[in-house]
């Protein structure tokens, strides 16, 4: 109740609300933008919370369509019981692991899930135990609540109860973590690929147990052969109103997966069914995702 | 003739029967004020009784905030505030009571007119423009600085600290200056016709004059700083956890932290939000913050009310 009083505002009729991802919130950005201009409908976007904030904001009613960059969970229904959540996968993403500019220079491209756990644990510290030069690891880790970070703890340790209770430095956004990585020596983030710009912060390849690298790219993720990938959804309360049918209709048509190819991500079309089944309940998830049965 | 006798005395010209507004509407909005104050209070008190009934006073004595495994300990992000609210003072307080006693003392009535208009606009520039330079600038240069610490990261409480320093020096400054310009003339001049130098005038009349002034616009300052959030939200690290060995070692500084506002800030807020354990442990800061920043701005009111005794 106080949480509505602080940051709510009962909805205007007017304005389309759009609340959460910052990963997913670039495509519908610009397809707010495309939308404005060709008819009257105004978008209001924010993603202040991430995805968890935008699920609690649309659960609220603060929000009319919210973005997340992972699937609902039994706990997202337990948490709001009367909400009935409805995603729309509008695309796919590859989560990358990446590093600052000194690290990548210095010869590290490459770590495996059994490395990174013993980064997130506090095994590790330092680069040269990984092959790189004589310097602490500086991880920024994923604030809790952040699609990313949940994907990751999920890709790591089956579930995110299951994930150790560390205190790294946070980051929030992924500019951000982007801005912060590039500005630190030995940084280290999980990052989406489309951030991942290859000039300022530099995607690691993950090593499969039996040695093999795997570059994290779209293309990848959309071939399943890359581990960390999630699915992109907007997510509404019931069916969707007209307004927000509008948006989410023009970001699945043809214009709208050319915003979300450009921004690095992989359009729906281009998954074929099995793989968006993969991704949308990966093996080690005891939680249900819906993407899947769509 | 006091001034009821007098008022009493003005009545027979007023004796027609008009209504007079201003008191009641005056007394309205008084009340409105008053009633929001209290409802704030109130309301973040009653969410936050879950934590205490949890963890009692060990919610603001613990020192580990773990929320998926239950654990609320406050006193690291009390810690946070409290620091780089104390940083911020050291480093703006001579620079902003060096200004103020310049523009007070030694400029023309025309020239500090003009230097009070420049560091108000200081004061107007939004916090998260602040933070943005802060993360720019600031926190490359800190980096830099602190390399003989071998610090991890630029974002660190000592960032926070400088950073509330620029923003609280307008703070400082204007109302130091206040204080000093509210000193007699004549007071300067009786010192200095008895041959004190303009240095001893300063330090023997007006300074002990303008004291509780001063003293009170330091102590605003520093309840501006712990209440600053995004700008120190985007510097500090969000670092859980951190406590000094000693009370006294300033190592912490050149290592991230939490603040009860950056804490506040982030997105554990959204995520806690519908577990009434984990939302009352995050209102819980919100209600640290303001028994801290009211105690500050009472103290405050304190130091001014002795003066005008």
């Amino acid at each position: 109740m106080l949480f509505g009083c602080l940051l709510g505002s009962p909805l205007a009729a007017k304005a389309l609300k759009v609340s959460g991802s910052t990963t997913v919130n670039p495509v519908v950005t610009d397809a707010a933008k495309v939308l404005r201009s060709e008819s009257d409908l105004e978008i209001v976007i924010d993603t202040l919370g991430g995805s968890s904030g935008g699920i609690a904001a649309l659960a609220d009613g603060r929000a009319h369509v919210g973005m997340a960059s992972r699937p609902i969970t039994d706990r997202d229904r337990e948490r709001f019981p009367g909400v009935d959540f409805r995603s729309i996968p509008i695309g796919y993403d590859a989560l990358a692991l990446v590093v600052s500019r000194d690290v990548w220079q210095s010869g590290v491209r490459s770590l495996s899930a059994d490395q990174m756990r013993a980064i997130y644990e506090e095994r590790v510290s330092n680069w040269k135990e990984l092959g790189g030069p004589d310097q602490r690891i500086a991880f920024f880790n994923k604030e809790p609540g952040r699609g990313t970070w949940e994907v990751f703890a999920k890709w790591l340790y089956g579930s995110v109860d299951a994930a150790p209770l560390v205190s790294f430095l946070e980051v929030g956004s992924n500019e951000e973590a982007r801005q912060k990585v590039a500005g630190t020596r030995g940084a280290l983030t999980q990052l989406s690929t489309a951030w991942a710009d290859g000039e300022t912060v530099f995607a690691l390849d993950i090593e499969s147990p039996d040695g093999e690298r795997v570059p994290a790219t779209a293309r990848n993720a959309s071939l399943g052969t890359y581990p960390i990938s999630r699915p992109l959804l907007l997510v509404t309360d019931g069916a969707a109103s007209p307004d927000a049918e509008r948006l989410i209709g023009f970001i699945l048509g043809p214009r709208g997966q050319k915003l979300v190819e450009r921004h690095g991500y992989v359009p729906t079309g281009a998954l074929d069914e099995q793989t968006a089944l993969s991704i949308g309940e990966p093996s080690l998830e005891t939680e249900s995702a819906e993407v899947g049965s769509r | 003739v006091t001034e009821s006798e007098h008022r009493g005395g003005a009545a027979p010209y007023r004796s027609r029967k008009v209504v007079d507004w201003s008191r009641p509407l005056t007394l309205a909005t008084s009340a409105v004020a008053g009633v929001l104050a209290v409802a704030v209070v109130f309301f973040l008190t009653n969410d936050a009784l879950p934590v205490f009934k949890h963890s009692g006073l060990g919610y603001i004595t613990g020192a580990r905030w773990f929320f998926r495994a239950g654990e609320f300990g406050a006193l690291p992000m009390i810690y946070g505030s409290i620091v780089v609210s104390i940083v911020a003072l050291v480093l703006a307080v001579p620079i902003g009571l060096g200004a103020a006693v310049f523009s007070a003392e030694f400029c023309s009535e025309r020239t500090r007119r003009r230097l009070k208009v420049a560091v108000e606009l200081l004061a107007g520039v939004p916090s998260v423009v602040y933070g943005l330079l802060g993360v720019l600038l600031l926190r490359n240069w800190i980096y830099r600085l602190l390399q003989p610490w071998d610090p991890l990261s630029g974002d660190t409480l000592l960032t926070a600290g400088v950073l509330l320093a620029v923003m609280v020096l307008p703070t400082v400054v204007t109302l130091a200056d206040d204080a000093l310009h509210a000193v007699p003339d004549s007071a300067r001049q009786a010192a200095r016709s008895l041959g004190l130098t303009a240095s001893e005038t300063l330090f023997s009349v007006s300074l002990p004059i303008a004291k509780p002034g001063v003293v009170a616009a330091v102590l605003l300052a520093f309840g501006r700083a712990l209440g600053e959030t995004i700008a120190v939200f985007l510097v500090v690290g969000r670092r859980d956890n951190v406590l000094p060995e000693t009370i006294a070692s300033l190592r912490p500084l050149a290592g991230a932290g939490q603040t009860l506002t950056s804490k506040l800030g982030g997105s554990e807020t959204f995520l806690a939000y519908g577990d009434p354990l984990h939302w009352g442990a995050i209102v819980g800061l919100a209600v640290i913050l303001l028994v801290l920043a009211t105690s500050v701005a009472l103290a405050s009111a304190f130091v001014r009310g002795a003066r005008s005794a």
